[in-house]
C-alpha cells in the first residue's frame, strides 16, 4: 500500500511536473528570452508572408501605353543645350567660331586674347559660317556691357564670354545666349548649358604660363599637412597636430606649427582648405598650381569646367558642417589617395588652367564636345595626361589608336610600322635605304613622299612590303601631315638620305613600342639657355645630353601628324616651312609639350657617319648653327610660350650591346659593327 | 662556348612588354659569370627568426591594381571563411547552453539538481523502487529531451534572415486614419541642394563612411471615409526595402539613421492620391519638413500634363526619381533613377556578344506619339530593311501576351528578344521621359538612341552614358540614321558591351536600383571616401586589364634632392665598410641608412664607422628578415631610394650616379643593374628563372636598384597575398617580388643600366658549385611561380634594351664625358 501510494504519488508528481514544464516553461522561456530577436541583431525589413502575392507597381500595359502626348515646349527663360542651340550650322570639320570685334576702348589684354583666338584654328571670318558666335565681355568691371552686337538673333549660337567677373552680366539681356563666367554660382548655373571658368588672377599669361609647382610625386616629408585660405587672400598653415583649430580661428594656444604667408606666395602644405564663400575661389588656382590638394568646403560656386573635369579626382567637396570629420579624413587618407590627387592637381593645372589662351581653348572644346555629341571625347581623354586639348577628337574615338592610353585600356602598340621617306630636292629614290627598311620584320608598308621638282622615276625596287609613291606639295610640314595611307600606329619618318641598317631600324621599333607617345631617334640635337645672348640656342655637337632628335631618322606616333596639322597655330607651321631645319625643331617641340618627357634614343652605327654624313643643307653638322636657324628655337619658344623641351642624358642600348660576349648570343649584333 | 640557335621569333603581335615566351634550349651556356648565390653559412644564420613583428595585415588592398585586387579579394574572402570556420568551433565550446537547445540545456540542469537532491531521498527507498524510478525519470527526461529538439529543431534548420524576422502577413499591418484637416507638406522646392536642405549632422556618427537609412515599418493609410489612399505596398517597393534592409547601410536605430524611407509606396503615382498620400508623409514620426527623407518614385506625373517629377508635395525630401527633366530635376540633390522594367526578372536573354546584328536601327515602342511614328516610318522607307519599326499587334489571338509581341505589318517577332538583333534601339519620349523600354534595350545589349529632349539619363550623376548611348536631340530625329552610321564600327561594339554592362550593374534589379541610389547620396555626404569614374563605368573586363599607374604624372624629379641608400647588412662588417665607402663617393647620395639585420651583435661602435659626408643612421631590426630591406622608414627623406646588399663593391661612383640620373627619367620604374629574365618552360608548364646572358630582361635585382619610397609602403602594407610572410619564410627573393609588385601596379618594365659585369665577390669563380647554383635556380623559379599565382597574372615585362650614357663606347674623347667610369670589370 506504502509503495503504491508513494508510486502514484511519484506518477502524479511527475505527470505534473511534466505537463508545468510543458506549458509553463516554454511559455516563460519565450517571455524571457523572445528567442526572434537576438541582441545586436537589426530586426529588418519584414519578409511578408504573401509577399509573391503583390502587384508589380505598374501593369504591364501600363508601361507601354502611355498616352501620346505632343513634345513639351520648353520653359520659358531656361535654356538647356537641346532647346537653345542649333548644331545645324557646325557640321563638317571642327567648331568654327567667329569673334566679335572689339568695339571702342579696349584693354591691352583683351586685345591679345581676340588676336590669340583669330590665330587659332577655331577661328572663321563669317558669322554666317560660324557655329559658335563669341562674344567677349571686356574686363572692366565698372563700364556698361557693349549693346548687343548685330548678328545677335536672340542670343542664339552665342557664348558671351567674361574671364573675369563683370557686373554687366547680371543686367545683360542673354536671351538665348550661353554664359561662360568665371565661378559661377551654383544657383544661377545651367548644368550642360553654361559654362564655368576659373576665376583668373588679373596677371594671368596669355600663353604657355608656368607650369605647376609640383617637383615631386610624393608630398615633403616635412610639409604642413593643411593650408587654410585667408580672407586677406593668403595662405595660414598648420601641422598635422592641430585638429579643429584651422577652423575657427581659435589656435593661440598652438601658435607653433602655424605660419601665415602673404597673399602672393602658394602653400605648401598637401591639403588646402577652402571655404565655400565665392570670393575664396581665386584660391583654387592657386592650390592647384601649387600641387596642394584643394578641399573646398560646401562650395557656392561651380566648379570650373565641371562638365568634363571629373574633380573627384583632383579635389577633394566636402560638407562644412562636418569638419571634424572632414579633417579626420584628411589625416587618415591613404597615401596612395593623396599621391594620385597632387599629381592630377598638377596635371589640371597643365591642360586647362596655366594660361587664358588654355582657359579659352578649353571652353571652346567642351562646346565642341557637345555639338559631336556620340563623338565627343570620352572622359579620360579629358581626365588623364596629356589632357583633351591635346587629344583631338577627329583623330579616332578609339582610345587605342591614341598612343597615350595603352596602360589604361590594357592594350598595347601595334607590332608593325609604316616607312614614310620624304624625297627632296635632289630627286633621288633612295634604293638602299628602301632595301633596308624593307628588311625589317616589322615593316608594313613603304611610303615614299615625293616632294622634288623631277618626274617621279617610274620603277621602284622589288620589295617584301607594299610601296606606294605620294606626291607632296614640296612643303616641308608636309612630311608631317596625317596622309590616309598611313595604316600603322609607328611611323618611321626617314630622309632620301637617310642611312639605316635593317638592325638599326628593328631595334629602334621594338624600342618604341615601350614608349609609344615618345619619339624614338638615331641623331640628336640638345638645346642650351644662350646667357650671353639671353635666349634659347641649339647644337649638333655630340654632348652627354640631348632633348631632340632628328626627324630624318626617328620612330613616332602617327598621331602626331594630326596634333602637327591640326592643332598647331599656323604660324608656328608657317615658319618651319621657310627654315626647313626648323621642322625638326618644331616636332620636337610638339612632342616634348604633350609628353613632357625627353625623346629617346637609340645607338646609330659609326659606319653610317662616316658614310653618308647628312644632307649639307641641314645644318646642325658644323659646330655652332647660324643665327639665323637659331632663331627658329626662340620663335617657338615664343609660340609655345615656354620652352617645352626636357633633357636626356641616356641611350638606350640593346641589352648585350658591347658586352664581351660571342657576339652569336647577341640579337642585334651589327650594331656592333666597328 | 657554342653557336647558339637562333631564337624564335615572337609573333607581331605580342607587346614588347608581354611575358616572354622562348625555347628554353638556348639558355644553358657558357657561365660567364655566376650568380653569386648567398653563401651556405649565411643563409644557415639567416634562418632562425621567422616570424614578423612589424608585419601588419591590411586587409584592404586598393593599391594594387585591379588584377591584384581580385586575386586579394579571393585571398580576403577565403581567409573570411576559414575566420568563420573557426568562430563557429569556439562557440560550440563556449557556451552549449546558449544555442539552439537553450531550453532543454534549463531543464537538463534542473533535472541534474534534482538527482543531486536524489540522495536524500533514495537510501529510504527500496532497491527495486529506485530502479524504477531512476527508469521513470529517464523516460521522462528523455520525453523532454525529444520534446524540446522536436519543438526547436526546425527552426535551425531554415535560413538565419528568416529566423531573425517575424513572418506577417501585408494584410495584418496596422490602419492608420488620416484626418482631413491633418497637415501637408509644402511642394517640393527647386533651390535645394545638399548644403542648404539636408541635415548632415545627422550622419556625422556613422562609422566606416557609411549611411545609415531607417525604414519607417509598414502602415496602411486611409482616409476619413476608410478608403485607402493607395495600395499598400506594390511587389517592387517591397523588394527595394527588403534590399535596403539586407544591405550595409540599413540600421534599425532611428536615432542613428542619416536617410530616412518611407514605406509609403510612391513608385507609380497613379495608384495613389496625392493629397492623402502628402499627409501621411508629413506625419511620419521624424518627417521635420522631409529633412533626409528619401522618396522613389518610377512614373511620376499624369495626366494630361505628366509632371517630369512626383507632384506629391514633399517639401524638402529627396526624390529617386525615373524621367526627370532639366527643369525638375536638383542637380546633386535629387537622383535619377532608370525606370525598371518587369521584363528583367520575367526575360532570360541568351548571351548575345557585341557585333553587327541584323537591323542598323529598331523601334520597338508601342505608344509613340503619331509624329515620332511618322519620322520613324520614313526612316524606314529610306533606308529600307535595315531600319525596323514596330507596332503593337493587332491580330494576335486570345490568350497571347500583348505585351511581349510585335509586329510590323503582318510580321510578328517576340520582345524583348527581337531587341537582340539590333545595333541601335530607339527610346523615345513616352508621355513622360522616363521609358521602361529603356532597361529592355541595354539588356539585349543594343545601344539605346535616346530622342527625349531634356531628359535627365539615369544615374547620370555618375555613370557616363556617352559610352553607352546616343542621345539625339528630337529635331534631329530625321538625322539620326546618318549620325549614327558616323559612329566606327569599333565604337558601336564599345558601346555594346558598355549598354550590356550597364544594365547588369544597375538596372538588372530592383536591387540594383536601390544601391546604387544610396551609394549615390553616399559618396555625396563622405566625397573623401567617394567610388570613382572608373569604379562606376568600367566593365570588370576593361577593371581587369587595365593599369593605372600610381606615379601618373610625367615628371623629372630634381636632381638636388638626391637618394637615400639604403644598405641591408648581416654581419659582413668589412665588406659593408667598404660598399658605404664607395657609395658615399657619388655626387647625388643624401643619406646612408644601414639596416643591421643580426640581432645578436651589435653593429659597430660609432668610431670604427668610415667617415662620410652625408648622414649615416643604422637602423637596428627586431628580427632578421628580408622584408626589412623595403620598410618605409622614416629616415627616408628623399623620393629615390638605392636598395644596395653589402657585398656589392663593384659598382663605380659614376655608375651609381647615372644609375640615379636615369632613375630621374624613369622614377615609376626600378632601375638597376643586375637584369634577370624569366621564361617560359614549355615542358614542365611554368616559370623559370633565367641569369644567363640573354638578349632581354624583365627583372633587375634589388641588390644595387633605384626605386621610388612609395614601392617600399606598397611591399610593406599592400603586398598582395602571403607573399611578404612566404618572402621572409624562405629568406629568398624578397627581388622578384618587389620586381611583381611594381610591374604589376605600373604595368612598366624595368630599367636596367650599363653594361653586364661582376658586382660582387672579385675572386668569386665557379668553386661554389653547380649543385649549389642548380638549387639556387629552382628556388627563384619557384618563387616565380609562387608569385605569379599569387597575382593571378605574370605582370612582368620583357624588354631588350637598357640604359647607357649618351656617349657610352662611342668614339668621343674619354676625358669629355660625364660617366666615363662604365663598365669596367
Amino acid at each position: 500500500m506504502q509503495s503504491w501510494r508513494r508510486k502514484s504519488l511519484w506518477l502524479a508528481l511527475s505527470a505534473s511536473w511534466l505537463l508545468l514544464s510543458f506549458l509553463g516553461i516554454f511559455p516563460l522561456l519565450r517571455l524571457a528570452v523572445p528567442p526572434r530577436s537576438r541582441p545586436g541583431v537589426p530586426q529588418g525589413w519584414p519578409r511578408w508572408l504573401d509577399a509573391d502575392l503583390l502587384q508589380s507597381f505598374s501593369q504591364p500595359g501600363e508601361l507601354l501605353e502611355d498616352a501620346p502626348q505632343p513634345p513639351q515646349a520648353p520653359h520659358g527663360g531656361s535654356c538647356n543645350w537641346g532647346a537653345c542651340f542649333d548644331t545645324s550650322k557646325c557640321r563638317g570639320d571642327g567648331l568654327k567660331v567667329f569673334v566679335y570685334p572689339e568695339a571702342g576702348p579696349i584693354s591691352e589684354t583683351h586685345r591679345r586674347i581676340l588676336a590669340s583666338l583669330e590665330g587659332s584654328r577655331y577661328h572663321t571670318f563669317s558669322p554666317a559660317e560660324a557655329c559658335l558666335l563669341l562674344l567677349l565681355i571686356p574686363d572692366t568691371s565698372t563700364s556698361e556691357c557693349s549693346s548687343v552686337p548685330l548678328q545677335w538673333n536672340r542670343g542664339r549660337n552665342h557664348l558671351v564670354l567674361g574671364l573675369h567677373p563683370a557686373t554687366c552680366l547680371r543686367t545683360f539681356q542673354l536671351g538665348q545666349a550661353m554664359v561662360a563666367e568665371a565661378s559661377p554660382t551654383v544657383d544661377i548655373f545651367r548644368p550642360g548649358f553654361d559654362v564655368a571658368l576659373p576665376l583668373l588672377p588679373k596677371a594671368h599669361p596669355l600663353r604657355g604660363g608656368a607650369s605647376g609647382q609640383l617637383r615631386q610625386h610624393s608630398p615633403d616629408p616635412g610639409v604642413a599637412l593643411l593650408a587654410l585660405a585667408e580672407e586677406r587672400g593668403g595662405w595660414r598653415t598648420a601641422g598635422t597636430n592641430s585638429s579643429a583649430c584651422p577652423w575657427d580661428g581659435r589656435c593661440e594656444q598652438d601658435p607653433g606649427p602655424e605660419q601665415t604667408h602673404s597673399r602672393e606666395t602658394l602653400p605648401n602644405a598637401t591639403f588646402c582648405l577652402i571655404p565655400g564663400h565665392l570670393p575664396d575661389a581665386s584660391h583654387f588656382l592657386q592650390a592647384l598650381q601649387a600641387g596642394c590638394i584643394p578641399v573646398l568646403l560646401s562650395p557656392r560656386w561651380e566648379l570650373p569646367f565641371s562638365e568634363v573635369i571629373d574633380w573627384t579626382k583632383a579635389a577633394i567637396v566636402a560638407d562644412e558642417r562636418l569638419r571634424l570629420q572632414v579633417l579626420a579624413a584628411l589625416q587618415e587618407m591613404p597615401p596612395a589617395r593623396v599621391l594620385a590627387l597632387r599629381q592630377q592637381t598638377q596635371f589640371l593645372w597643365d591642360a586647362y588652367f596655366s594660361s587664358v589662351e588654355k582657359v579659352i581653348h578649353t571652353t571652346l572644346e567642351i562646346i565642341q564636345d557637345r555639338v559631336s555629341g556620340a563623338s565627343a571625347r570620352p572622359s579620360l581623354l579629358w581626365n588623364s595626361p596629356p589632357g583633351a586639348l591635346l587629344a583631338l577628337p577627329t583623330f579616332s574615338r578609339s582610345l587605342h589608336d591614341f598612343p597615350f592610353y595603352h596602360l589604361q585600356q590594357g592594350s598595347c602598340p601595334e607590332g608593325r610600322f609604316s616607312a614614310l621617306i620624304w624625297v627632296g630636292a635632289p630627286g633621288q629614290p633612295p634604293l638602299k635605304l628602301i632595301q633596308a627598311v624593307a628588311g625589317s620584320q616589322h615593316c608594313a608598308q613603304i611610303l615614299v613622299l615625293w616632294s622634288s621638282e623631277r618626274p617621279l622615276p617610274s620603277t621602284w625596287p622589288e620589295t617584301a612590303v607594299p610601296l606606294a609613291v605620294i606626291e607632296g606639295h614640296r612643303k616641308v610640314s608636309d612630311r608631317f601631315f596625317p596622309y590616309s595611307t598611313i595604316g600603322t600606329d609607328a611611323v618611321l619618318s626617314l630622309d632620301a638620305q637617310s642611312s639605316l641598317s635593317t638592325s638599326e631600324v628593328d631595334f629602334a621599333f621594338v624600342v618604341w613600342q615601350s614608349f609609344p607617345e615618345r619619339m624614338v631617334g638615331f641623331l640628336t640635337w640638345s638645346h642650351f639657355w644662350d646667357k650671353a645672348r639671353g635666349s634659347w640656342g641649339y647644337t649638333a655637337e655630340r654632348a652627354n645630353e640631348f632633348s631632340m632628335v632628328l626627324t630624318t631618322a626617328a620612330f613616332y606616333h602617327r598621331y602626331y601628324h594630326t596634333l602637327f596639322t591640326h592643332a598647331l597655330p599656323k604660324a608656328l607651321r608657317t615658319l618651319a616651312d621657310e627654315a626647313p631645319t626648323c621642322v625638326d625643331v618644331l616636332m620636337n617641340f610638339l612632342v616634348a609639350a604633350v609628353t613632357k618627357l625627353p625623346p629617346i634614343k637609340v645607338p646609330y652605327g659609326k659606319q653610317h657617319q662616316e658614310a653618308a654624313p647628312l644632307p649639307p643643307e641641314v645644318p646642325g653638322r658644323g659646330p655652332e648653327l647660324q643665327p639665323a636657324t637659331q632663331d627658329c628655337i626662340n620663335q617657338l619658344a615664343a609660340g609655345f610660350g615656354h620652352m617645352p623641351l626636357v633633357s636626356s642624358r641616356l641611350r638606350l642600348d640593346p641589352v648585350l650591346f658591347k658586352d664581351p660576349v660571342s657576339v652569336q648570343r647577341k640579337k642585334y649584333r651589327s650594331l656592333e659593327k666597328p | 662556348m657554342f653557336t647558339l640557335p637562333e631564337k624564335e621569333s615572337r609573333a607581331p603581335t605580342t607587346c614588347p612588354g608581354s611575358a616572354s615566351i622562348q625555347d628554353l634550349g638556348s639558355s644553358y651556356g657558357d657561365g660567364l659569370e655566376e650568380e653569386c648565390s648567398r653563401k651556405p653559412d649565411q643563409k644557415l644564420l639567416e634562418l632562425y627568426g621567422v616570424g614578423d613583428p612589424i608585419a601588419m595585415f591590411f586587409s584592404d588592398s586598393s593599391y594594387l591594381s585591379s588584377r591584384g585586387r581580385i586575386i586579394k579579394w579571393f585571398w580576403d574572402s577565403a581567409e573570411e571563411g576559414y575566420r568563420t570556420y573557426h568562430m563557429d568551433e569556439y562557440d560550440e565550446d563556449k557556451n552549449p547552453c546558449e544555442c539552439e537547445e537553450e531550453a532543454v540545456g534549463v531543464i537538463m540542469c534542473a533535472s541534474v539538481k534534482y538527482n543531486i537532491r536524489g540522495p536524500a531521498l533514495i537510501p529510504r527507498m527500496k532497491t527495486k523502487h529506485r530502479i524504477y524510478y531512476i527508469t521513470l525519470f529517464s523516460v521522462v527526461l528523455l520525453g523532454l529531451i525529444a520534446t524540446g529538439m522536436f519543438q526547436f529543431w526546425p527552426h535551425s534548420i531554415e535560413s538565419s534572415n528568416d529566423w531573425n524576422v517575424e513572418k506577417h502577413s501585408i494584410r495584418d499591418v496596422p490602419v492608420v486614419r488620416l484626418p482631413a484637416d491633418s497637415p501637408i507638406p509644402e511642394r517640393g522646392d527647386l533651390s535645394c541642394r545638399m548644403h542648404t536642405c539636408f541635415d548632415v549632422y545627422r550622419c556625422g556618427f556613422n562609422p566606416k563612411n557609411k549611411i545609415k537609412v531607417y525604414i519607417y515599418s509598414l502602415k496602411k493609410y486611409v482616409d476619413d471615409f476608410g478608403v485607402p489612399v493607395s495600395n499598400t505596398i506594390s511587389r517592387e517597393y517591397n523588394e527595394l526595402l527588403t534590399a535596403i534592409s539586407d544591405s550595409d547601410y540599413y540600421t534599425d536605430d532611428i536615432n542613428r539613421a542619416c536617410l530616412f524611407v518611407p514605406s509609403i509606396d510612391v513608385l507609380n503615382q497613379n495608384t495613389l492620391h496625392i493629397k492623402e498620400t502628402a499627409q501621411a508623409l508629413a506625419q511620419l514620426s521624424r518627417w521635420d519638413r522631409g529633412t533626409n527623407h528619401l522618396l522613389f518614385n518610377m512614373l511620376p506625373g499624369g495626366p494630361p500634363d505628366y509632371n517630369t517629377a512626383l507632384d506629391v508635395p514633399r517639401d524638402r525630401a529627396l526624390l529617386a526619381g525615373g524621367g526627370f527633366s532639366t527643369w525638375t530635376y536638383r542637380q546633386g540633390y535629387d537622383v535619377s533613377i532608370p525606370v525598371y522594367s518587369p521584363l528583367s526578372a520575367e526575360v532570360d536573354l541568351p548571351e548575345k556578344g557585341p557585333g553587327s546584328r541584323r537591323y542598323f536601327l529598331l523601334s520597338s515602342q508601342m505608344a509613340l506619339h503619331p509624329e515620332y511614328r511618322e519620322d520613324l516610318e520614313a526612316l524606314q522607307a529610306k533606308h529600307g530593311e535595315s531600319v525596323l519599326v514596330l507596332d503593337k499587334c493587332t491580330n494576335l489571338s486570345e490568350g497571347v501576351l500583348s505585351v511581349r509581341k510585335r509586329c510590323h505589318k503582318h510580321q510578328v517577332f517576340d520582345y524583348p528578344q527581337v531587341l537582340q538583333e539590333a545595333t541601335f534601339c530607339v527610346v523615345l519620349r513616352g508621355a513622360r521621359l522616363g521609358q521602361a523600354a529603356l532597361s529592355d534595350v541595354l539588356q539585349a545589349g543594343c545601344v539605346p538612341v535616346i530622342i527625349a529632349d531634356s531628359y535627365i539619363l539615369p544615374f547620370s550623376e555618375v555613370l557616363d552614358w556617352k559610352r553607352a548611348s546616343v542621345v539625339v536631340p528630337e529635331e534631329k530625329m530625321s538625322d539620326a540614321y546618318s549620325i549614327l552610321q558616323s559612329i566606327p564600327q569599333r565604337q558601336i561594339e564599345e558601346m555594346q558591351r558598355q549598354a550590356q554592362w550597364f544594365w547588369e550593374a544597375y538596372f538588372q534589379s530592383i536591387k540594383a536600383i536601390a544601391l546604387a541610389t544610396l551609394q549615390i547620396i553616399n559618396d555625396r555626404i563622405y566625397p573623401y571616401a567617394a567610388i570613382s569614374y572608373e569604379e562606376w563605368n568600367d566593365p570588370p573586363a576593361v577593371k581587369w586589364g587595365s593599369v593605372s599607374n600610381p606615379l601618373f604624372l610625367p615628371l623629372i624629379p630634381p636632381q638636388s634632392q638626391g637618394f637615400t641608400a639604403i644598405v641591408l647588412t648581416y654581419d659582413r662588417v668589412e665588406s659593408l665598410f667598404r660598399v658605404i665607402t664607395e657609395v658615399s663617393k657619388v655626387p647625388s647620395l643624401s643619406k646612408l641608412l644601414v639596416v643591421w639585420n643580426n640581432q645578436n651583435k651589435n653593429p659597430p661602435e660609432d668610431s670604427l664607422w668610415p667617415k662620410i659626408r652625408v648622414p649615416l643612421k643604422v637602423v637596428r631590426t627586431a628580427e632578421n628578415k628580408l622584408s626589412n630591406r623595403f620598410f618605409p622608414y622614416d629616415e627616408i627623406e628623399t623620393e629615390a631610394v638605392l636598395a644596395i646588399d653589402d657585398d656589392i663593391i663593384m659598382l663605380t661612383s659614376d655608375e651609381l650616379q647615372f644609375g640615379y640620373e636615369v632613375w630621374r627619367e624613369f622614377p615609376d620604374r626600378l632601375v638597376g643593374y643586375p637584369g634577370r629574365l624569366h621564361l617560359w618552360d614549355h615542358e614542365m608548364s611554368k616559370w623559370k628563372y633565367e641569369s644567363e646572358w640573354t638578349n632581354e630582361v624583365s627583372m633587375v635585382l634589388t641588390g644595387a636598384a633605384f626605386y621610388h619610397k612609395y614601392f617600399n609602403y606598397l611591399y610593406t602594407y599592400k603586398m598582395p597575398g602571403d607573399i611578404k610572410n612566404w618572402v621572409d619564410a624562405h629568406m629568398n627573393c624578397e627581388d622578384i617580388a618587389m620586381n611583381f609588385l611594381v610591374a604589376n601596379i605600373t604595368g612598366k618594365a624595368v630599367i636596367k643600366v650599363t653594361p653586364r659585369k661582376k658586382f660582387k665577390c672579385p675572386e668569386c669563380t665557379a668553386i661554389d658549385g653547380l649543385s649549389l647554383d642548380q638549387t639556387h635556380m629552382v628556388e627563384r623559379s619557384e618563387c616565380i611561380n609562387k608569385f605569379a599565382s599569387v597575382f593571378g597574372t605574370m605582370p612582368l615585362k620583357v624588354v631588350e634594351h637598357r640604359a647607357d650614357p649618351v656617349l657610352y663606347k662611342d668614339d668621343f674623347p674619354e676625358k669629355l664625358k660625364s660617366f666615363p667610369n662604365i663598365g669596367s670589370l
